[in-house]
Order: C-alpha cells, then structure tokens, then sequence
C-alpha cells in the first residue's frame, strides 16, 4: 500500500513537472481541449434550449406526453403534418373506453381524446359580408318600412356597395392591362365586364329600390364572384374535449375573447394562425416592421425586405377603402387629418397613402396613429372573436362535410406566444370535429338506430349507414354533402350566412362528458404526473392497451412531433457531426503530439524501466499527464463556454433573423442554458478524447524496453 | 558464494538479415563481494553481457541466474522486481530523470520500492550525497551539473536501494581521466564497505586495475578470468 502511494507520489510529480517543462507542447494540447470543451458546452446549452424550446412548445400544445393512436393506422402519428398533409390515421372508435383503460396506469394524470386536421374555413369576402348586411338591411326595412333609422342605414349600406363596385372595376382595369383582350376567356371577362358597369350605373339602383331582392340577386351572383381576394383559408384544427385539453395544457389561455362553454360547439383560433393568415395585411406588415425595427434595429432605409413591405402597405391601402362604408370613411377623414397634420379637405384615398409612406423617422408616429386612429373602425382580422363560421372538410367518404361554429376567441400559449409550433393550431369541440369527420356521434348513432328499425334490418353495414346518413339532409343538420370532389367556392361562401339560422339550437346545445367520451377519436394525448418517468410509462401504458385488447401504438411526444421532432433530431445530428469532426481533428493532433512526446521520452522511460519501474508506471505517468491536461484545459473552456453563454444571455440571446430560426427557437431569441449535464457530457467526451489519443502514445511507451536506457549514444 | 551464475550463454542478434553472434557461448560465475571488471575490445560483446546479467536481456540459450534465480523462467513484472530490489545500474551516459532534482532522482528508486518513511530515505539520500562528495548538490537539477557530478549521482541512485549487485556498463567512458578515477574510487569503497558486488565493463588498462578480478572477453568468448593479486 505504502509503496503504491510513493510510486504514484512520485509518477504525479513527474508527470505534473514534465508539464511544465515542455510548455509549448502541453499549451497546444491544452487548447485544442479548451476549444473543443468550448464548443460542446456552448453547442450543447444552445442545443439543449432549443430542445426544451421544443418541448415546452410540443409537450404543452397539443403533444403531451405520450400519444396514444390505432395500431391499424396506415400511417404514423404526426401532430403536426407531414410532407404529404395529415397523417391517416385509422379511427379509435370508442375513446371513452381508452380513456377508462389508460386511467388506471399509474403516473398517467389526464387523457385528451383528439382529431387532428385540415378544413376549408368561408371568411367571406368584404364584398361578400357587405351584401350580407345589406340583404339584412333590406330585409329589416320591409318588415318596418317607415323606419327612418334603417332607411338611412340602408342608404350608407348601398353607397358602401357602390363604392366597392367602383374600386372593383378598377381593380379590374388594372388586371386587364396585364392579360391579352383576344386570349383565352377573352369572351368570359368581356361579360363580367358588363356585368359589373351593368351594376355601376344609376339606373341599377333605381331598379334595386324598387325590387332590392332581385337587385341582391344579381349582385350576389354576378358581381360576388369577380371580388378577387378569395372568400376561404384553410385552417388546422384539432378537434378536442376542450374542457380537458383546456385544463391538460395549462399554457394555454384565451388571448381575446372567451373560453368556449362546457360542452358547447365552438373554435377557438390558433392566435399564431390568426396573426399571420387571418390579420388585415396593413396591420400584419406594420407589426412586422415594428418587430424588425425594435427588436433587431433594422431600420427602413437600409433593408431591402422593410422597404418591400412599406410598398406592399401602400398598395394595399384599397382593402382598408373596401372595409368603410361612406359614413365609416368620413369619421375616418376626421381622424386622420389632425393625427397625420394634413391639410384641410385632404381625402381618406390620400390620407392613406399618407399614413403608409411609412419612413425610419415617422414610423412610430404613424404606427400609433393607425392603431389608435384607423384601427378600431376596421375588421382587423377576417375571422372575428364572435363571429360563426363554416367549416369544411372532406369527410371519410370524399364529399365534403360542413359545420358551423362560433368563435370564442383566439388561443395562445403562455411564454411560447411566438412559437411556430404553437398557437398554429385552432381548437374545435370535438362534436363538430366527428362532425366534419363523418365519424358516428351519439347524435347519429340514434340516428343510425332509428334508420335501423325502419330498414327493419339488425345488421346495418357500416357504409349503409353512413350513405343513408349523409345521402340527404335532415332538418336542423349541419351536415352537408356535396358530390363535387372540387372545392366549389361559390358554395363555400354560401355558407356564411344562410345556415346560421338554422344551425343555432345545435350550436348553444351543451354536450355531457358521457356524450364527448363515447365516440370517435383519432389520437389521444396522455399527460404524465411525472414527466420523467416517460419510458417507464410508455411501456406501462402499452402493456395496459394490448392487455386490454386496445390495439393501440404509443410513442411518445417526439415521435409524434413527426417532421418538426426529425428536424430537431437533424440538427442534433449536424452538431454532433461537427463535434465529431472536431474531435477526430483534435485527436489526430493530441496523438502526434503525444508520439513525439513518448518518443523524445525513450531514454528517460526506458531508465525508469532499469531501475525498476513497472510499466503500469510509465502508461499511467503518460495518462497522467494528459488527462491532467484535458481536465485543467477543459474546465477552462466549460468556464469560458459558460461566460459565453452568460454573454449571450445577457445581450439577450441569439436573435431569430428567419422564419426557421424564429420557428427552432420557439420565439424571437434563443438563449441557451447551461445545463449541468452538458457540461458534464463536455469534460467526459474531452476527456475520452484526450485519453483514446493518448493510448497509442502510451503504448509506445509500454514497450519502450530498458536496453534502450543502455544504448550509449545519447 | 555465487550471486550470478552465467552458463554456456549465446546471443544472436538480428540486423536486418544478418545474424549478429554477440556472444558465443559465454560461462562466469561471480561471487559474492567480487568487484569485477569485463574487458575487451568495443563490439566484443561487454554490453550484451551486462545486459543479461542485469535482466535487462534474454539470452538466445543458455542460463543466467541472479540471486539463485533462473531468469528465464520470470514473468516481465517479476523481472522489473529483480532490477529494483536486487540490482543497481549506472549508465554510460548517467541517464538522470531531467525534470527531478539530484536529491529525487537518487530518491527514485526507494519511491517505487516504498517501504520507507521520508526521514529513513533522506538519510540515506543525504548519506550517499556526503559520500559520493556532492553534499551541497542535493537540489539542483541534473542539467546544473558537470559529467563528473552526474555519475556520481548516477552511482548513488545505484547504490540506494542497497542492492547486492551492481552493473555499470562503461562507467568511465564519457568522462576524463581524473573524474573516472574517482568515480572508479568511489565504487571501489563502497564495495569494501558494505560488500556490495560490482561487475563493471571498461577498456581502460587504468580502470581495470582496481578491479578484484578481470574477465577479458574477446569475439564472443570468455578469453580468460585473471585475478588480480593485490586485491584478492
Ligand atoms: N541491438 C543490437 N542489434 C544488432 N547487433 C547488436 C546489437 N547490440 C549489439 N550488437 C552487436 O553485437 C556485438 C557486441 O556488441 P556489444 O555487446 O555492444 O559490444 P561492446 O559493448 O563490447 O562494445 C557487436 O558486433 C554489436 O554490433
Ligand atoms: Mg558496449
């Protein structure tokens, strides 16, 4: 024992002093290890927060956990899309009977039934709502035809609708200079031509006042579909027990208006969503601007991309002309004058574009005036926090199925607002989802037993079923089916009005629980108590499913995540590589400069061998040394690593300067941590590094035999 | 009593393809207490002969025991024991550790044996510094010192561990006349004193006179063991 500790006593000194008296050497190595610890940690905690970035944004939106789907899916789960659309997933017919089994395993706290898809959702045209409202208009003058109050109503309404049609035909105008008068449908924009100069004139109007419904008529039907922004978007929903996925997601909250009533049919829209494809393009170009102006200090004049949108705001100073009645553009003029100091009798046409010449020095003052001025007076997004909408998608069967639900408001995700992942997704009861999807609800199953009892038949095939449901419409039914397999715009837009009416009892009827359960589900999220203990749990889950006869595959949240998990896992993977590369570099160096060390060193070693050293002695002497290094080294580049990282933080991270970053970072900025496991990870890889470059050294070393202490030649 | 037993030892070298006879078929027998001298020519084979002696080296055939022991029947680890506890060597070129001083490099060989507290081996370091006659040389390093100097810590890095025999190969070689003869004093002492067996190689007519005894090899071959009268 006593004789271990002086030999090892005197290897560190020897070892320790050779450090020092080959300086150079161990500086190169030593940096080389610096560098690379450098490198790992920063890369690591820069990794490890967009991993949990990713995890906040996956796990607390709409991933949970675990998910739980069809082991007969064709497809795989992924939450959210894949490069070809949604993932086919085969139904779970009975959720409440997963929700029963899945319960019951330990650690497993909430089980969200969900279907995830995509649906065409009618916004309407403003041209579209405005004749809406003027069929309502008419409609409430007949019924009280002295009414003073309407009338004058009515009148502003028609002036609207003149004034859309003027800046209609001019649009149009514009567009014909671009295409050849004598090409193809040359014939067609030649009639919707003179349809639309039919509907300028006065005479229309003199004809509309004396029978409005067939002025309506043509309007509608003739000069509706020459509007050219288009009257649909598509959305991606997850239809979901909203109360449940409300109260699993604890990030989530309403950001305007609402929480959809317990059991009620609604939609909340994904506010992300909402931002980039609902908002009024002025207002979304100016919070852009604003965004790159404050938070990157990009400024007007110098950027290529703020100066594109500074045009495009001007260009688009029409739609907001399209959204004011004449009423509305006159408050607007009173406005606009004082705030913007324009001369007297300048009009809304030229105070806009006033407004909109947006340049470094007026941009603030001009933000504020829209927003405080211009902006209440506008429909600010298509879809609006009370409005009803039409849904529609194409239901199992191909034709398409249709709902209408009523926007409680937006929703969001507490301190993941700017996540691209995130707040994309609008949530939709999960009624109207089986709805949309053709899946049998309570609703229908009554249905189904009622057409079953007049078949007089006890077995009804699945497709019976559903062909005599959808075949034709009941009474009070949202569901719809049109055999066209094109999406039919015109009876999209159809939808935005007529069906309200008839759809309201459904749509204010409260579901129970038992009536949410029991019913189709595409895929369930499971929400742990103790989210570390996810492997175990997956396994308990599973095990629990195929006891029960589930036929259900489980994977957990970063599987789901499909695509945007893989993505992360791509980019692991580049920075493993580049780790990789590094240190296969800085091996190759620690070696050479090992060997050469070990060679210079024969006639010492092979000494120490004569005298009586062992060899363990001179390998462990070697490694000594090294790993001396790579310790002392290493923990000076973790050190300096974490002041990076420190800095970085400080100076407020690493800004998302594209859409991918924006998206990897689940926000505007990364700022990565220090995570104690990376800098543990870091000092271990660099060690293992420095120590298998040291092997072949200390091989050398091994066999350095003690006749070559007694070679004479020096 | 006999220490080494060398018996009808060959070495054969391989250089390149040609075989290298170094030794022909070597016998000794050295006792204990002896303070002898190998000569002979350069390229007669003294080095090769220490160098199994020392363990250092395995005969192509033959025997060579050290201490009663046939070393060829030793394991690598059991052999390094040997050179550590049973044997000293002084080099030719002093082969000194560069980065310890001369108090640790003569330390060294107690280090790994272990076993002793650091007052037992300061006094015998301090007690070979006095007698080696570099007193006031303890904590310099190596490079500080003259080659006279450096052999004398080498010869008390040998003595040390107190070892029943000692190898040098040459001892004398790299230095002057005056400072060999010191050194050559020196060993001669020792021997005396503690009756420590020397077996050192040289082609120094001067050198070899101190010896007890002379084995003069030639080619190979053990040409003859001549006593030296005057020290017998
Ligand atoms: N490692 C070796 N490889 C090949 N030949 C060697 C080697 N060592 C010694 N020899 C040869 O063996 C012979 C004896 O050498 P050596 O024992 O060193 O003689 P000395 O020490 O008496 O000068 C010489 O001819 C020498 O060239
Ligand atoms: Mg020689």
């Amino acid at each position: 024992m006593r004789a271990r500790l002086d030999a090892t006593r005197v290897l560190l000194r020897i070892a320790f002093r050779n450090l020092v008296a080959s300086r150079v050497r161990t500086v190169i190595i030593g940096l080389i290890v610096l560098v690379g610890a450098l490198i790992v940690v920063v890369g690591s905690s820069m990794m490890e927060s967009i991993d949990q970035g990713m995890r906040t944004s996956i796990q607390g939106s709409l991933g949970g956990q675990l998910q739980v789907y069809s082991s007969a899916s064709e497809g795989q789960l992924e939450l959210y899309g894949g490069i070809r659309g949604e993932s086919l997933l085969e139904p779970i017919p009975d959720f409440a009977r997963v929700k029963e089994v899945l319960g019951k395993v330990p650690n497993v706290k909430m089980i969200v039934p969900m279907g995830i898809d995509q649906a065409l959702v009618a916004t309407g045209n403003v041209f579209d709502v405005t004749l809406a409202k003027l069929r309502e208009d008419v409609r409430q003058l007949q019924a009280s035809p002295g009414d003073a109050e309407v009338r004058r109503g009515l009148e502003a309404r028609k002036a609207h609708v003149q004034r859309l049609i003027a800046l209609l035909a001019e649009e149009l105008t514009q567009a014909r200079v671009l295409v050849d008068p004598n090409g193809r449908d040359a014939s067609l924009r030649k009639a919707q031509r003179a349809d639309l100069d039919h509907a300028a004139v006065p005479a229309f109007w003199i004809e509309f006042d004396r029978d409005p419904l067939a002025g309506l008529e043509f309007l509608e039907n003739k000069v509706t579909p020459l509007a050219m922004d288009s009257g649909f978007t598509f959305i991606r929903y997850v239809g979901t027990d909203v109360a449940a996925f409300m109260k699993a997601f604890e990030l989530a909250e309403v950001a305007e208006g609402t929480a959809i009533p317990p059991g009620q049919r609604g939609i909340l829209l994904g506010k992300q969503y909402a931002e980039e494809w609902l908002k009024l393009k002025n207002a979304r170009r100016l919070d852009q601007i604003k965004d790159k102006r404050d938070r990157f200090h990009a400024r007007i004049a110098k950027e290529e991309e703020l100066q594109r949108w500074v045009k495009d705001t001007r260009s688009r100073a029409r739609e907001i002309l399209a959204q004011l009645d004449p009423l509305q553009a006159a408050e607007a003029e009173r406005r606009l004058r004082p705030a913007l100091e324009a001369p007297a009798g300048e009009e809304l046409p030229a105070l806009l574009a006033r407004l909109f010449d947006l340049d470094d020095a007026n941009f603030d003052r001009h933000y504020q005036v829209f927003y405080e001025q211009l902006a209440p007076m506008l429909r600010l997004y298509k879809i609006s926090v009370g409005d009803v909408i039409t849904i529609k998608a194409p239901g199992k069967t191909g034709a398409f199925n249709a709902v209408n639900v009523k926007v409680y408001g937006f929703i969001q995700y507490r301190g993941i607002e700017k996540s691209g992942i995130a707040g994309t997704t609008s949530v939709v009861d999960l009624q109207s989802f089986r709805d949309l999807y053709g899946y049998v609800t309570s609703d229908k199953a009554e249905e189904l037993a009622k057409i079953r009892t007049q078949m007089g038949a006890t077995q009804v095939s699945r497709e019976e079923a559903e062909a005599a449901l959808f075949g034709g419409e009941g009474p009070g039914r949202q569901v719809e089916t049109t055999r066209a397999a094109a999406i039919d715009e015109r009876q999209l837009l159809a939808g935005v009005g007529a069906k309200r009416k008839a759809a309201k009892a459904e749509e204010t009827r409260a579901y129970t629980q038992e009536e949410i359960d029991h019913g189709v589900a595409l895929n369930a999220a499971i929400l742990l108590h103790d989210p570390g203990r996810i492997r175990e749990s997956q396994a308990a889950v599973q095990a629990a499913a195929d006891a029960a006869g589930l036929k259900l595959k489980v994977i957990d949240w970063e599987a789901a995540s499909g695509m945007v998990g893989q993505f992360v896992l791509l980019l692991r993977g580049i920075l493993i590589f580049a780790v990789i590369i590094f240190f296969g570099v800085a091996l190759v160096i620690i070696n050479n400069a090992m060997v050469m060390a070990a060679l210079a060193r024969v006639k010492e070693v092979g000494t120490m061998r004569a005298i009586g050293a062992q060899r363990r002695f001179v390998v462990g002497m070697l490694l000594v040394e090294i790993i001396t290094v790579s310790v002392v080294f290493g923990l000076a580049g973790a050190a300096l690593g974490g002041g990076v990282v420190a800095v970085i933080r400080a100076t407020g991270g690493i800004p998302a300067t594209s859409d991918l970053l924006f998206f990897l970072f689940s926000g505007p900025a990364l700022l990565p941590r220090i995570g104690g496991t990376s800098v543990v990870a870091s000092l271990v890889l660099v060690l293992g590094v420095a120590v298998a470059s040291a092997l072949y050294p200390a091989w050398i070393a091994m066999r350095v035999t003690p006749v070559e202490a007694m070679s004479t030649e020096d | 009593m006999s220490i080494i037993q060398v018996r009808d030892v060959t070495k054969v070298y391989l250089l390149g393809k040609t075989q290298v006879h170094a030794l022909r078929g070597v016998s000794l027998t050295v006792d204990k207490g002896e303070f002898l001298s190998v000569a002979g020519p350069s390229g007669s084979g003294k080095t090769t002969l220490l160098n199994l002696i020392g363990c250092v080296d395995t005969p192509t055939t033959g025997l060579v025991e050290v201490g009663g022991l046939d070393t060829s029947k030793l394991t690598e680890r059991a052999l390094t024991d040997l050179r550590l506890h049973q044997i000293g060597f002084i080099f030719q070129s002093f082969n000194l550790v560069q980065v310890l001083s001369v108090f640790q490099n003569i330390e060294f060989p107690l280090l790994l044996q272990g076993g002793l507290t650091k007052a037992e081996r300061a006094a015998r370091v301090n007690g070979l510094l006095e007698a080696t006659g570099i007193g006031e040389y303890g904590r310099h390093r190596p490079s500080e010192l003259s080659g006279g100097q450096r052999q004398r810590v080498a010869v008390a890095r040998a003595l040390v561990t107190r070892p029943a025999l000692v190898l040098a190969d040459e001892p004398t070689a790299n230095l002057d006349s005056q400072t060999g003869q010191n050194i050559i004093d020196l060993m001669r002492d020792m021997n005396r004193k503690d009756g420590t067996t020397f077996i050192f190689s040289t082609h120094d007519p001067k050198v070899m006179a101190h010896a007890s005894a002379i084995i003069r090899i030639a080619d190979g071959l053990v040409a003859v063991r001549e006593l030296v009268g005057a020290t017998a």
